[in-house]
Parts: structure tokens; sequence; C-alpha cells
């Protein structure tokens, strides 16, 4: 499973992207830190970062929205887009790249629009 | 007796009935397969799918109908099959392959036991068969190896017959003359008169037995595939969860025979509550603005184990 987490201007220019993975992670024959090719190899766990049933997994992601410079020997940051559209989508990929055709498995796809107020001080 | 006879008699194999004191004792001599083509003959089901047309369709559809295969557009299985004996069996010093005539069904074993469990009827012949279409599928694409190894399969006969009883001291060996179901009765279908009340059918058990419980430790090399039971029974438990693998999976995703997960709507639609917060926002360090945002996700998994299985 994976949650991906982007951040778009309005005309679709990508700022931000961040990615958590939910799986187990079988031990190469029950010895070790590496985890194992096959199921021919595998035995025990070294890590496991999958959904537990019935419960709520949070995640929580701050996304800057701006880019930052010195000028004069001052910092300053810059806004990217007072407008801009956050997307979160939960896929399932057995294995292999996102990429491959029939692979990857979009279960959830949430965008939101968001906006930062112009002017002000 | 005629039906009697029958039932002793299955397709050619010897099936030798023990007679004591008058009492049919369950424990049969079967005589081991030789070829695929007497393996899948020991578990035919095909009269089954005539009568029972619903339930053939839609476990048709199901991997338990490839299952030393794998999904049709990929056959995944059988690749690793492959990967097993390449990687495995020949590279480890002790297994005793050092060529693919070496192998038999104690090396298939490490697989065989939840992908193929009735290949312990058979004789390592069979084994030789089996390795012999998996290398020319996975190696040249041969459409009749593909029919061949998808001949082998996890079918009526294994869930409502020879896999329907686990506690066998408790419960008995599974009868050849019956059909096991969720009640006592009788059975249209001339080879199997009986339907016979398996305790475990509607039961997580019964999928259990094959749907992992970790590094399977009776195997001379022990091997890790599935270990979704072992989630259910120490995560979705102990969470106050109370359905079983039957109620989600057949019933309530109204899939019936045809088991599915992640590659269907129904079980997908299924598994997740997601929420999503999010909120856009300025911070201040002295003169210093930054615009921001923080997006809060929630997701809930409303599955009977943890998501995804290893
Ligand atoms: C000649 C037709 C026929 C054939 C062949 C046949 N069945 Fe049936 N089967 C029936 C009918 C009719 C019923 C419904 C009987 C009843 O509920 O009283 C039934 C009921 C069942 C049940 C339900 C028992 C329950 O829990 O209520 C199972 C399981 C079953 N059959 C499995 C099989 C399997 C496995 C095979 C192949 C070995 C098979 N059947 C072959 C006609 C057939
Ligand atoms: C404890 C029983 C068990 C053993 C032993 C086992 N498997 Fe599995 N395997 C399963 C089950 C059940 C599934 C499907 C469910 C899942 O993915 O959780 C599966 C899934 C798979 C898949 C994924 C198929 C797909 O959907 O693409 C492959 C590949 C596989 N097994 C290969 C093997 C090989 C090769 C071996 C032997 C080295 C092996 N398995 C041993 C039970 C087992
Ligand atoms: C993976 C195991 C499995 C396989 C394979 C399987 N069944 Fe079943 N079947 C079950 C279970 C479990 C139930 C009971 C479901 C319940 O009542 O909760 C069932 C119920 C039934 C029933 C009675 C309820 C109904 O759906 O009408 C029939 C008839 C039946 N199966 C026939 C078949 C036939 C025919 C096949 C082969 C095409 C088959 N089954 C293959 C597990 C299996
Ligand atoms: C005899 C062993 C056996 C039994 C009994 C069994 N399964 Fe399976 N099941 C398998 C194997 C092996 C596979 C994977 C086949 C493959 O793709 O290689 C599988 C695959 C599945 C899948 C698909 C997993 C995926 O990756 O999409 C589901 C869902 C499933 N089984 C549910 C059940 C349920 C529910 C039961 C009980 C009613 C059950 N099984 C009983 C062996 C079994
Ligand atoms: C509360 C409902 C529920 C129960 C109980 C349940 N499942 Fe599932 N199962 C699901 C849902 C929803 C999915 C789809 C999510 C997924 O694919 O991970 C799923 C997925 C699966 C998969 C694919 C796992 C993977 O790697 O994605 C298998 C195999 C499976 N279930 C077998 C079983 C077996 C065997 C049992 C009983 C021990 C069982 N399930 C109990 C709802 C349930």
């Amino acid at each position: 499973m994976v949650l991906d987490v982007t951040a778009k201007t309005t005309d679709g220019k990508e700022f931000y992207r961040n990615q958590v993975i939910y799986m187990p992670t079988p031990q190469q024959m029950g010895r070790g830190d590496k985890m194992g090719r096959g199921p021919y190899e595998k035995s025990g766990m070294i890590h496991d970062s999958s959904l537990p049933p019935l419960r709520t997994t949070q995640e929580k992601f701050e996304i800057p929205v701006y880019v930052e410079s010195t000028k004069d020997g001052k910092t300053v940051r810059t806004i990217i887009a007072n407008d801009f559209v956050v997307d979160v989508e939960i896929s399932y990929l057995p294995y292999g790249k996102k990429e491959d055709p029939g692979n990857n498995q979009k279960w959830v796809s949430i965008s939101k629009k968001l906006s930062i107020e112009k002017g002000g001080k | 007796m005629k039906l009697l006879k029958k039932s002793f008699v299955l397709l050619g194999l010897t099936v030798v009935p023990l007679l004591l004191s008058g009492t049919r004792i369950q424990a049969e001599e079967i005589k081991k397969a030789k070829t695929i083509a007497e393996l899948v003959a020991m578990y035919d089901s095909s009269s089954c799918h005539e009568c029972h047309p619903e339930a053939h369709e839609q476990w048709q559809k199901s991997l338990h109908a490839r299952s030393i295969f794998g999904p049709e557009n990929t056959g995944r299985t059988a690749a690793t099959f492959k990967t097993t004996i390449e990687n495995g069996l020949k590279e480890w010093p002790y297994s005793g392959v050092k060529k693919n005539e070496d192998i038999g069904v104690r090396h298939l074993r490490l697989c065989s036991k939840c992908h193929l469990p009735q290949l312990e009827e058979a004789e390592d012949s069979v084994a030789q068969e089996i390795v012999k279409n998996v290398y020319a599928f996975v190696d040249e694409g041969d459409e009749k190896a593909k029919k061949t190894l998808q001949s082998l399969n996890i079918d009526c006969l294994i869930c409502h017959g020879r896999n329907a009883i686990v506690h066998k001291w408790t419960d008995g060996t599974p009868q050849k003359d019956a059909v096991y179901g969720t009640t006592d009765g009788k059975h249209d279908d001339p080879d199997r008169p009986l339907i016979k009340q398996s305790k475990i059918m509607k039961e997580s058990i019964l999928c259990g037995q094959c749907h992992g419980m970790g590094p399977n430790f009776e195997l001379e090399n022990p091997t890790q595939c599935a270990t979704l039971y072992a989630g259910h029974l120490l995560t979705y438990i102990p969470e106050g969860g109370g359905e079983t693998c039957q109620n989600c999976h057949m019933e309530k995703s109204g899939l019936g025979h045809n088991m599915q997960s992640y590659r269907s709507k129904e079980m997908t639609n299924m598994a997740l509550d997601v929420e999503v917060e999010a909120k856009a926002y300025q911070w201040r360090d002295g003169t210093i603005m930054t615009p921001a945002a923080t997006v809060i996700v929630d997701i809930k998994n409303k599955a009977g184990h943890p998501i995804p299985d290893g």
C-alpha cells in the first residue's frame, strides 16, 4: 500500500511530494537484517508497516508553499501560489513499479483545493 | 451396492476399504497418482461444475482456480515456482537438488502445502511433470503447459472434500462418497450420494489452514508466503473483530465462490475508510511570512486482517 501526497499549482506544476509505504518486510531465512526475495527464503519479519485492522492510522504532512532565498543578506520566503491543489492517493502495489501496466491499483483519490490569502501584513 | 462399489473404485484408482467388525474405517489406502492427469482425475470436479454452475462460474474467476499458476495475465505463481528452484533449491547445498531431475514432492511441498495440497497423494513423477510444465510456460510461454498448470488447482473437492476436515482424530477422515457442506443430508450426485456436515465450513479455520501462520516449521526448510491467518488471529480478533473470512469474502461482498481481494471493486470498497483534512495558513517569524499547508490523512482498515499481507 502506498499513500502519495502531492501539491500542485492550479496550472499543474508540482511543488511538493511525499510518500508513505505500508507493508510487512519478511526476514531472509529467519536471520539478519535483509528482506527475503521470495516465499522460499522468507521466515520471520524484520519490520512491519502494514495497516492494522480496525485501527485508524494517521499521517500528517506539513507542506511548505514557498521558496526560500536571500536578498540583501536577509531570508525571504516567496509564495509559490496562492491557489493550489493537494492530491491524496492510496494505491495497492503488489510488486514492481507503479508504471508497470496492470500492476498498480488506485483505491482512493481525494483532491483538496486550498488558498492562501493575498494582501494584509 | 452399485453406488458403494463406484465410490471405492474411483476412476481406475484402487481404494482399499478396511472392514473391521462390520464398521468401515475411514483409513483408506489410496494409490498415489503417477501423472498430472491421474492427480487431476483424483480430484476431478467437472461433475460438480455441471450441477452447480453458479459456484463454478464464480470459482473459475478466483485465484483458487489457478493456484499454482497465479493471475491469468501474469502467471506469477508459476514464475515464482521457477525462482524457487533456481535461486532456492539449486543454490542450497543440502537440498539434494542439483538439476531439475532431482526434484520430488518433498521439494515442491515448500509451496504445494497450500498451493496444491493434494500433491501429497502423488508420486515424484508428478513433481517432475509439474517442473517441466513450469519451465515450458515461464521460458517459452507454452500454451499447453499453461493449460496443464491450470488443471491443477483448489477445486470443489478440496474445500468440500479433502480439506473440509482439519481435526482428523476428532472428526475423522473425509469420506469419498460424500461432499462436505453445512448440513447432513442426501446428495443428488450418484458418485457422492451423501452430504456430510463439515464442522468448519463456516469457520475461518477452513481458509486459515492455507492462508498462513508465519514460517511453515514442519517443512525441512521452512518457507513463508501468506501470513494472513496469523494476522487475523493476532490483530483482528484482539481488536474485537467478529466476522469470519466467509462472511466478508463470500457473503458481504456478494462474490460467493469468487473469493477476491485488491483486484476487485467489491473488496476494495470494503477495505478502507479514508478522511482527509487540509488547511492552508501563514505563520510568521518576525517579518518573514511563511505560507504553508497541513494535511492530515486518517486511514481505517476495515478488513479482517492487516493490509497488505506479506
Ligand atoms: C447431479 C447433480 C449434482 C452433482 C453432480 C453434484 N451436486 Fe452438489 N448438490 C446438488 C443438489 C441438487 C444440491 C442441493 C441438495 C440439498 O440442499 O438438499 C447439492 C448440494 C451441494 C452442497 C451443499 C451442501 C450444503 O451445505 O447445504 C455442496 C457443498 C455440494 N452440493 C457440493 C458438490 C460437489 C463438491 C460436487 C462434485 C463432487 C457436487 N456437489 C456434485 C446436485 C449435485
Ligand atoms: C502457508 C501456505 C503457503 C505456502 C507454504 C506458500 N504459499 Fe504462496 N500463497 C499462499 C496464499 C494463501 C496466497 C494468496 C493470498 C495472499 O497473497 O495473501 C499466496 C500467494 C502467492 C503468490 C502471489 C500470487 C499473486 O497473486 O500474484 C505467489 C507468487 C506465491 N504465493 C508463491 C509461492 C511459492 C513459490 C511458494 C513456495 C516457495 C509458496 N507460495 C508457499 C499460501 C502459501
Ligand atoms: C476455497 C474453498 C472452496 C472452494 C474451492 C469451493 N467451495 Fe463451495 N463453499 C465453500 C464454503 C466456505 C462454503 C460455505 C459458505 C457459507 O455458508 O458461509 C461453500 C458453500 C457451497 C455450497 C452451498 C451454498 C451455495 O453457495 O449454494 C455449494 C453448493 C458449493 N459450495 C459448491 C461448490 C462447488 C460446486 C465448488 C467448485 C466449483 C466449490 N463449492 C468450491 C468453500 C469452497
Ligand atoms: C487449500 C488451500 C486454500 C484454502 C482452503 C483456501 N485458500 Fe484462498 N488461496 C489459496 C492459495 C494458494 C491462493 C493463491 C493462489 C495464487 O495466486 O497463487 C489463494 C488465494 C485467495 C485469495 C486471493 C488473494 C489475492 O491475492 O487476490 C482470497 C481472497 C482467498 N484465497 C480467500 C480464501 C477464503 C475466504 C477461503 C476460505 C473460504 C480460502 N481462501 C481457502 C489457498 C487456499
Ligand atoms: C471484516 C471483513 C474481512 C474479514 C473477516 C476477512 N477479510 Fe480478507 N479482505 C477483506 C477486504 C476488504 C480485503 C481487500 C483488501 C486487501 O486486498 O488487502 C481483503 C483481502 C484479503 C486478501 C488479500 C490480502 C492482500 O495482501 O491484500 C486475502 C488473501 C484475504 N483477504 C483472505 C482472508 C482470509 C483467509 C480471511 C479469514 C482468516 C479473511 N480474509 C478475513 C475483508 C475481510
